[in-house]
Formats: C-alpha cells, structure tokens, sequence
C-alpha cells in the first residue's frame, strides 16, 4: 500500500544522540566520516567502528532497524569484497582456481573496505535516525549561513527543503486518491508492454501536477498572508543550544581523531 | 432475483499485520436492490469510503464477500475489471481527476477503457455531457478552463458515461453553495428516474439525503449502525446525535412541537415541505 511509504527515518526516543544539538550533529557526522577514511589500519579502524557500536548502543535505536538501513548496500558490499579479494594480490596465497587467487592482502582489504562501508553507513544512518528532518535543515542553514557572503540565499534553500520534506506524504495521499479515482474509470495501471504503462501514468501525473501548482500558489499565499518575506530578521520559536553535552561530543571527536592518527603511526601494519 | 450489490462479512483492516492494525470495516452485511437509491451516512472516519471503495474492487477485502449482480467480484480478474465498470464511483471533489486535453476527451476516458467502438463512445459522451449540462460549444476546451462548478460536472459526466448499473457518489455536493447543491441533487435524481439505475449517495448532510434516498444506512465505528426508510432512521435522533450526527434542523424544530403537545407530523425533511405544513396548520386555525 502506497501509504505505508514513510518519508526519512527519524526514531522518536528519549536518548544523548537525540538531545544532542542538531547543528554538533551534524559536524561530528561529517568529521566522524573524514576520521573513516583517515584509518589506515585495522586497529584504527577498529576504534572508529567501536565508537559507531556504543553511539549505536547510546542512541536508543533499535538494532534492528539499523539492520535495516545496512539492507539496501549488501550487494555493493558483497561486490566490493569480491572485487578486492580477486584483484588484490599479495601475502600468502590461500586459493588458487584458473586465474583466480586469493591472498591474504585480499581477504584483508575486503574485511577492512567492508568494515569501513558498514561503519559509514551505520554513523550517517544514526543521524538520520535521531534528527527529525526540519530540525535536519534547520541545522544546516545555520551552518551554512556563513555563504550570505556570496550572496547565497541560505535561508530560501532550507525553506524549500522544509516544505518539500513537508509535502511529499501529501503528495502521496493525492497520487493515492487520483490513482483511485481513475481505476474507477477503468484505468489499467498495472498491465501492457513500458510504452503503455508510461502512457498509463499520463491521467495520474497530469491532475498530480495540476494540482500541486494549486498547491504551491495557494501555499506562497497564506505565506505571504503571514508577512513572509524571507530570511531578514526571522527569529526562531526553538532556538537551538549548545550544552555542555555538545562541547562534550566535540572532545570526544577530537579523542578519537587524535587515537586515529596515533594508531595509524604506530601500528601501520596489515594493509 | 439477485440484488445490486450485497455483502457478505465484509471485513477490510488498515496496517493490517502491524501494530497500529485497525478495523476500517467490520463484518458489513448489506443487500442493496436493484433500483434502490441508498443513503449512507456517518461521520468522518466511520468507514463510508472505505465501504464504497469495494464495491467495485479498489479495496480487497480482508474477509467476506462483495456480490455485484450475483457475481462475486473477486472470483476472477476478468469479474473484477468489470465491476469497474458496472458500478461507477464518483469520488470526492472528482474535478480533480481531469486531466486530458479536451472536456470530450476526458469524458471518453472511462468508456474507452471498456474498448467501446468509436461511434458509442461518442454517443455516450455527448450523452452523458447533455444531461449533466455541459454547453456543446465547451466539449472542445480544455476542462482546466471550466469554473469549479462546470469541472465538477464534466467530472461526474466522465463517470455516468461508462453508464454503470450502480453509481456511486462521495460526498457529491461537497464545497457548492446552496444552488449548486440543490441543482446537484437534482441532477442525481433525475438521472435515476431516466435511467433507472441504482444510486448509492455518501454524505454526512443529513438534509440532502433526507430528501431523495428510499433508504438509509448509518455507519458508526466501522459498522452498520442502523438501516431502514427515511422515517424509521430520523425518529431515532437521540441514537444518531450519540454518533455524531444530526437529524435535519427543520425535523428537530418539528418534534420539539410535538413535544410541546403541538399535533405535527414527525416526518418532515424539507424547509419546503415544513412550511407548508405550517402555513395549512395556520389557515386552519384562522378558518376556526
């Protein structure tokens, strides 16, 4: 059922990760992922995937729904691996087939570039899960409010966002309604070779446009209604706060980079 | 002989399997004969459009059977495909299901699906456009240039085309003022009498339905509250004010005169039809 579609993936809970400022929650996942790709070692690694596993344990969200947003990259994980452990030759030899074998460096660099996929995801996915997608936005206008300088409207790119986040289960529950409406008139969505089809969409895509137009104008009015006029002088009902939390997130941050690097001086083993 | 459309159990569950599952529908067993013009009426989520939606197959059944004419309408796709078809439902605000480029095009949309030849459709285009009102010099425009009444017409015009031996209205009177309300109304009963076909209307305005249906049928909390005739269902307003609905005003004026002792009839539905029996109750008193 078309409804069933929900839009981001924010798990309500009461947890740090949600509390956190979503402005810090964002920086630290942008810094958490340039530290992934900074490890050179599995040691290295390991620590950053450690802090991945106790963010995951802190933020409340249950582990199988992180499962879940691992599901859509399993094939490009298994086809990463398959590719580093065939093309990537050295250290023992564990296999050999025909023209293929498999080496120690390669089962190596499959387990360390799986490792750092699964890590990546599960950190970006964290965010999404513990930030609801305005207070997403809201965060990243006020980080990129510094580009006003080059005459970027910061404030109109995170409005359009907002509203578009905001009206896609209502855009869903019209393609619903016009989709019913025209099977009731017989339409055959379901059947015919692509060209058919396509031409099947023609009387839903069609009212669907027309009517978010509708929508949009209607929208751009009551706006306008409320004195809208942009960004310039607009306050906030829910300002956003750094607490001693964030500061505390932020140290950690460094920590862990620091432990990175240190790793990956001392222990530049493996790979 | 076999009714319009009957149901059997019919059950529908919405997020069924998850936690949230609720009953939309529960266990509705209708009869509706052929010829009849039935009410339905109940408040905002008390199930009405999902009801209508199965009975010509958008929505399938969880448990329970949707009888077409004596076919059951699941059975088989061909069955299905054609319930579209024979029982026609008119949606909610239906202008804004237009989409093609001409009036007469998107009129023909719903007899082309059934594979009409070219000469029918047109035939029942230019039909269904006559009876609902829709000038021959507008055939031509785009329907997106019609006021919000005209669109409404051409839109339930799309839908009578197909000729279905049950059509189906939600709400059709939805968002008209009070002129546009009555001409609808009287459209929708005109068209029964001059095709004979049955009509099941969907609305909460009590006094609309009051006005044309042979039957009544209230739904609350997802099932079939009470059903009868007009004067059976309206003299149990206190049941229905419990469910959220009320009777028409000008039957609530009515029965508070009798409960004053004042001796006037109890099935009155119409402003119309009140005054008159107010005006004769007056003369007659004046001839005393």
């Amino acid at each position: 059922m078309i409804r069933d579609i929900t839009i981001g993936q924010y798990y309500p809970a009461d947890s740090v990760l949600h509390r956190l400022d979503p402005r810090i929650k964002l920086i630290v996942t942008f810094w958490l992922i340039v530290v992934i790709f900074l490890c050179k070692s599995f040691l290295s690694l390991a620590l950053i995937a450690l802090t991945a596993v106790a963010a995951a344990a802190i933020s409340k969200v249950p582990p199988k729904m992180l499962l879940k947003s691992l599901k859509p990259i399993v094939i490009i994980l298994i086809f990463t691996a398959v590719l580093n452990v065939i093309y990537t030759q050295g250290g023992a030899v564990y296999f050999e087939w025909w023209k293929i074998s498999i080496t120690q460096k390669g089962v190596n660099t499959a387990i360390f570039t799986m490792v750092r996929i699964v890590t990546l995801v599960v950190i970006s996915s964290l965010l999404t899960y513990t930030t609801t997608p305005t207070m997403l936005t809201d965060a990243l206008e006020r980080l990129l409010s510094p580009l006003k300088i080059f005459k970027i409207k910061v404030h109109t790119l995170a409005m359009m966002m907002t509203l578009a986040l905001r009206f896609i289960p209502t855009l869903i529950e019209e393609i619903d309604r016009i989709m019913n409406a025209q099977k009731a008139r017989g339409a055959d969505l379901e059947t015919g070779n692509l060209i058919q089809r396509a031409k099947a969409l023609v009387p839903i895509f069609v009212p669907l446009m027309v009517s978010s137009f509708r929508r949009a104008y209607e929208l751009a009015f009551a706006m306008t209604c409320r004195c809208y006029t942009g960004g310039e002088g607009r306050t906030r009902m829910k300002q956003m706060k750094t607490a001693f939390r964030d500061y505390a997130v932020l140290f950690f941050c460094a920590a862990i980079t620091a432990g990175v690097i240190v790793l990956n001086i001392y222990f530049k083993t493996v790979i | 002989m076999s009714y319009a459309i009957e149901t059997v159990g019919l059950t529908h569950y919405y997020s069924k399997g998850t936690v949230q599952q609720v009953a939309a529908i529960q266990d509705i067993n209708l009869k509706i004969e052929k010829g009849e013009l039935v009410g339905i009426i109940g408040h905002t989520g008390s199930g009405k459009s999902t009801l209508i939606s199965h009975f010509n197959g958008l929505l399938k059944p969880d448990s329970g059977k949707v009888i077409v004419d004596g076919v059951d309408i699941w059975q088989d796709k061909e069955t299905l495909k054609n319930s579209r078809f024979k029982v026609g439902l008119c949606f909610q605000y239906p202008e804004y299901q237009l989409f093609e480029e001409t009036v007469f095009k998107d009129i023909a949309f719903g007899p082309k699906n059934m594979k009409l030849p070219e000469a029918e459709i047109k035939e029942r285009v230019l039909r269904a456009a006559a009876f609902v009102g829709v000038k021959p010099e507008h055939l031509d425009k785009s329907p997106f240039d019609l006021s919000g009444g005209e669109k409404r017409r051409v839109a339930i015009a799309g839908v009578m085309s197909m000729e279905p031996e049950v059509l189906i209205f939600d709400e059709p009177a939805a968002g008209l003022d009070p002129r546009g309300r009555k001409s609808l109304i009287k459209l929708i009963t005109d068209y029964r009498k001059q095709t004979g076909s049955t009509v099941i209307i969907v609305s909460h305005s009590m006094e609309d339905i009051a006005g044309m249906a042979d039957r009544i049928v209230v739904m609350n909390n997802s099932s079939v509250a009470m059903q009868g005739s007009v004067d059976e269902v309206y003299s149990r307003g206190d049941e229905l004010r419990s469910m959220g609905l009320n009777i028409p005003e000008i039957t609530e004026i009515f029965a508070r005169l009798r409960s004053r002792g004042i001796d006037v009839p109890a099935n009155v539905y119409t402003v119309e039809q009140g005054a008159e029996i107010l005006r004769s109750l007056k003369n007659g008193r004046c001839g005393k």
